[in-house]
């Protein structure tokens, strides 16, 4: 029982750390919001909140294709995932077992936001 | 060029960039209409489609932020990109110790390259020149029975050398009779720049045509 509390306890200064690099991460610019989903919570903090379906919709379809695909070519699991459009783009990532997925401006480094996530 | 030839083209290309990069586990481009054009030989069809059904799901929800340009999956085993090349995808699986320049290189140079090359390689179609209209005078005289007149600008423009003694035209009434026959300049000089197509009065009666008729020329085919 004690060992089950210790765990859940440091589950949760992980989320608090990784909410706290999300706060910093979301102020840099280029930086569009980002959606953090666990198995019971999600927070979603973007900058057009009438953009949030689609882009819930967007980030859940991106971890689906990316465990079919991976799984097709017998690739292991997803790590990272990076979809580019025209003007955006969308880092999309596991972190302590929650679905994390940033949106950003086409030129911002998301090799440098991932290294500080993972 | 169609289709096959561009199907045929991507293949060779493919097949030299996977010698080329033996990082490359698996490659494939399909069409937007999913219709795949070249693929490696290791990957299957089921495969393949099961790729293609979860990337055009993708590709609809990443509506959203605009036109999908690329996906790239990193695992621990290696990398997967699909890109979007023109109207196609092209999708490579690499290694983990493949190199990402040579990636770039083949997604965003090499095939964007040669689909451009076979692009301009397409035959372009020949302008057909709308039919010219001229009026009709008669031709008379012995030497004058085997070939019709016209201005020489007119000629220049149908034929390919308006010096060729062999050159043609294609003659057609507005009744619709037509016939091919030998072209040279107009001789007299009072009738130059008329407008006018002299015609030997044995061909005109061929052609059931008339002084001051007009008959559609074109060049012979």
């Amino acid at each position: 029982m004690t060992e089950k509390n210790a765990e859940t306890d440091e589950n949760e200064n992980k989320l608090e750390e990784l909410q706290e690099k999300l706060q910093e991460i979301k102020d840099q610019e280029g930086i569009i919001g980002y959606i953090l989903r666990g198995t019971k919570t999600a927070s979603i903090d973007l900058k057009d909140p009438k953009k949030i379906i689609d882009y819930a919709v967007l980030s859940s379809t991106a971890f689906d294709a990316s465990t079919n695909m991976t799984e097709a070519l017998q690739m292991d699991e997803p790590k990272k995932m990076v979809i580019e459009s025209e003007e955006t783009k969308l880092l999309a990532m596991n972190v302590n077992n929650h679905r994390l997925s940033i949106f950003m401006e086409k030129g911002v480094n998301h090799n440098k936001i991932y290294k500080n996530l993972k | 060029m169609n289709r096959d030839s561009y199907a045929i083209a991507l293949n060779n290309a493919i097949a030299e960039i996977n010698k080329a990069y033996p990082d490359i586990k698996n490659s494939f481009i399909f069409t937007k209409n999913a219709k795949v054009l070249t693929g490696d030989q290791e990957t299957d069809q089921k495969t393949i489609s099961k790729i293609q059904e979860s990337f055009e799901n993708l590709k609809e929800k990443a509506a959203a932020i605009g036109n999908l340009e690329s996906f790239t999956i990193t695992t621990k085993k290696g990398k997967l990109t699909l890109s979007s090349i023109k109207d196609m995808h092209l999708l490579l699986a690499t290694g983990k110790k493949a190199d990402k320049n040579h990636i770039y290189s083949i997604t965003h140079v090499i095939i964007p390259t040669i689909l451009k090359t076979m692009e301009t390689l397409t035959p372009t179609q020949p302008q057909i020149k709308p039919p010219k209209e001229l009026v009709v005078d008669t031709l008379t005289g012995f030497f004058e029975r085997d070939s019709v007149q016209i201005d020489p600008e007119i000629l220049l423009n149908l034929t390919k050398n308006k010096n060729d003694p062999d050159a043609q035209i294609k003659i057609e009434t507005f009744d619709g009779n037509t016939t091919l026959c030998k072209v040279k300049e107009i001789n007299d000089q009072k009738m130059k720049g008329r407008n006018m197509i002299r015609i030997p009065e044995k061909l005109c009666k061929t052609l059931e045509i008339n002084k001051g008729d007009r008959v559609k020329v074109k060049p012979a085919p």
